[in-house]
């Protein structure tokens, strides 16, 4: 059985055995004790509500119940960009025009921004390749909006999530060969290993200050803008479902996009309900459900085929146990799949 | 003997007829009949104005063979480059990237649009026939500019440049402009400078041209390799100009990258070496002095007539006059007594 749960300290060397399976790419899962106990520990904080909800880094783990092992992790920042500078470029335009000629060129521009300093993230979304099945790898992306929805006080109004940028097969970014490189005289892989030693702002000290035309690039780093990695296209698809969007801030490195949503619009926020938890001998035959427990330090969530009918979800024994809850606690639901909407499905 | 005088109505035909074979590259030649006689028109009127602050005066010099009375060669010059504008051309900037943490250090190349040249005064519409086989006078033609600018200071700013055409093929292609304005402009260079009349002071250039740096390593490498490169056209200028003191580097076109030569006044060699001399009769035969000869760019010192000759004469350095031969004074319009300024070409 599964279960998506806040993390604890006792799980770290587990933690550190999935990181090993991350490989390269993903700057902020690195199989590093000191780096990754320090999280740890700030997460436990973060739950226990010991430090200000802007210094919070919220980590969910998925734990297989029936051998203890973790099958994945996620997580959620309070705020990016307030001990080092949160680095992003912003798509623009710049319109050139000139009547006396009749030439008007739109240009898109890219300006070396901050904007969003102080937005909640979304980071380090990994599965167990032994456990991506079913709706395993949706579950642990969308348990973070139901926790969101849960509590939306802790968090900024601004969400994002960076998505990975496109990548040739040989693992090289056409836009970083058409940028960056320029600036850094260094290789990409360099570049990823500097990031994920928490020196990305150090780099971006050698970007330009000033805004760029995109025109000026080559045609392939041009063409990757806002692209994410191959394989990161389903994760992308999730986060639109529930409400996030690209806006034209790209990662200065690789360009992959900067999906952002305000927390009020998430569907999470609109479509959760709370539910007083019921038992009952089965699980009705329905779509999968999100259920959560409301409780901050001992956050836990399933995924379950109950149906909330007037207020009550009729629950397992084994669900309830998973969950942590009784008879007559509270819990939060939300349908995990988009609702099949004749009228949105149209558009 | 060549002379260089100020344009005349009289030289508008010989102009169009020069203007008729320039090649491509040379964009600072007006070239129809109308442009031509309005910028003869300019010219006298800006020899005859009375300036007090350097404005819109442009002044149009030729260079005229006296035995034939041909017009071989024209040259320019404008008060301020600006003139009722501002004149746009790319500084030359190098950025220092430097990230302490991670020891790295290195500087990149960017170019800025400015504005900085627009008061400058411009020297312009360098032309020469024959420009090959020119001897002295490609260098008398080119500094009796100066030499009225040492003449006339009020009319004209404390610093000079000059552009110089930039590289482009056979097919009138520059690599520069196919990296750089052509994605403002949208359209072939030779039509962007037909449209533009070769000017760089026009409004619709700071609302077409990018406002932001153009970082160099960004560009293709064909249009890197011709920033600051002259036009083989140009090669005769750029030498006489580098030896008279101007410097390249600081500064290159807006539209095809090649260089613009500068310098304050007093960098100049015809600012710092000319001298004022009165004016006595060279002596001839076997009363002549057996001093070696040096050769001077020699320029009527008057404002209003101006005419400058290059002359064959013993060392002036040491005294208060000039010896010069009986045709260098009808030439110059001179008389003995008179003040002329010279200048060791």
């Amino acid at each position: 059985m599964l279960v998506v749960r806040a993390i604890h300290a006792s799980d770290l060397d587990a933690l550190i055995e999935l990181a090993h399976q991350v490989g390269s790419g993903m700057t902020t899962l690195k199989p590093d004790r000191k780096m990754l106990g320090d999280r740890v520990a700030i997460a436990v904080a973060s739950f226990a509500g010991a430090i200000p909800p802007e210094q919070r880094d919220y980590m969910f783990v998925m734990e297989d119940t029936t051998c203890g092992r973790l099958a994945g992790v996620c997580a959620i920042k309070g705020a990016v960009g307030l001990d080092e500078p949160f680095y992003n470029y912003r798509i623009g335009t710049l319109v050139h025009s000139s009547r006396e000629l009749d030439v008007f060129t739109r240009m898109d521009t890219l300006y070396l921004s901050n904007d969003l300093t102080g937005a909640t993230e979304l980071c380090s979304l990994f599965l167990h390749p032994d456990y991506r099945s079913g709706n395993n790898g949706k579950w642990l992306s969308k348990s973070r909006f139901l926790f969101i929805a849960q509590f939306p006080k802790l968090f900024t109004e601004k969400l994002i999530a960076e998505m990975r940028g496109y990548q040739e097969e040989d693992g090289s970014s056409p836009f970083y060969e058409g940028l960056g490189r320029h600036f850094f005289k260094m290789d990409f892989n360099h570049v990823d290993h500097l990031t994920a030693m928490g020196k990305k702002s150090f780099i971006a000290e050698l970007m330009p200050r000033q805004p760029m035309y995109v025109a000026y690039l080559p045609d392939d780093a041009q063409a990757v803008i806002g692209k994410v990695h191959t394989s990161t296209a389903p994760a992308r698809r999730l986060l639109e479902q529930e409400g996030m969007h690209f806006e034209g801030y790209v990662d200065i490195f690789d360009a992959g996009p900067v999906l952002q949503a305000r927390v009020s619009e998430l569907r999470a926020m609109r479509d959760s309900t709370l539910a007083i938890v019921d038992r009952c001998a089965a699980s009705l035959d329905t779509e999968p459900l999100l259920v959560s427990s409301t409780s901050l330090d001992d956050f836990r969530m399933i995924v379950s085929y109950a149906n909330p009918v007037d207020g009550k979800l009729c629950l397992t024994d084994a669900e309830m146990a998973l969950l942590n809850c009784a008879s007559g606690d509270q819990v939060r639901t939300l349908p995990l799949n988009v609702r099949k909407n004749v009228h949105v499905e149209a558009l | 003997m060549f002379v260089v005088r100020p344009v005349e109505l009289t030289d508008i035909d010989a102009l169009e007829t020069m203007a008729a074979v320039t090649m491509p590259g040379v964009h600072t030649l007006p070239k129809t009949r109308e442009k031509i006689a309005a910028s003869v028109e300019r010219s006298i009127a800006s020899f005859a104005a009375h300036v007090d602050i350097p404005s819109e005066e442009s002044y149009l010099f030729v260079l005229e063979q006296t035995a034939t009375r041909a017009i071989v060669g024209t040259a320019a010059i404008f008060a301020s480059a600006g003139s009722n504008g501002t004149y746009f051309s790319f500084r030359n900037d190098v950025i220092q990237q430097v990230s302490r943490d991670l020891n790295i250090s290195h500087s990149v190349h960017a170019l800025t649009l400015c504005s900085e040249l627009t008061a400058y005064s411009q020297l312009s519409g360098f032309y020469l026939q024959n420009r090959s086989t020119a001897g002295l006078e490609a260098g008398l033609l080119s500094r009796a500019r100066l030499l009225f600018a040492v003449l006339a200071p009020h009319r004209f700013g404390d610093r000079f440049f000059v552009p110089l055409a930039g590289v482009t093929d056979k097919n009138g292609q520059s690599p520069f402009w196919e990296a750089l304005g052509r994605k403002f402009f949208k359209m072939d260079f030779l039509d962007a400078e037909r449209v533009i009349g070769g000017a760089r002071n026009r409004t619709l250039i700071v609302e077409l041209m990018p406002h932001y740096p153009v970082y160099v390593p960004l560009l293709p490498g064909d249009a890197q390799a011709v920033m600051g490169q002259i036009h083989s056209d140009g090669e005769l200028a750029f030498s006489l100009l580098t030896e008279e003191g101007f410097e390249a580097d600081d500064y290159i076109d807006i539209f095809d990258g090649g260089p613009i030569l500068q310098a304050h006044k007093h960098a100049l060699r015809t600012f710092g070496g000319s001298m004022v001399r009165s004016v006595v009769p060279a002596e001839t035969g076997r009363s002549r002095s057996p001093d070696p000869m040096v050769t001077y760019a020699v320029a009527a010192s008057s404002e209003q007539n101006f005419r400058a000759i290059t002359v064959a004469c013993p060392a002036a350095e040491g005294g208060e006059t000039l010896s010069l031969p009986q045709d260098a004074q009808d030439a110059l319009m001179v008389a003995p007594g008179d003040h002329v300024i010279c200048v060791r070409i």
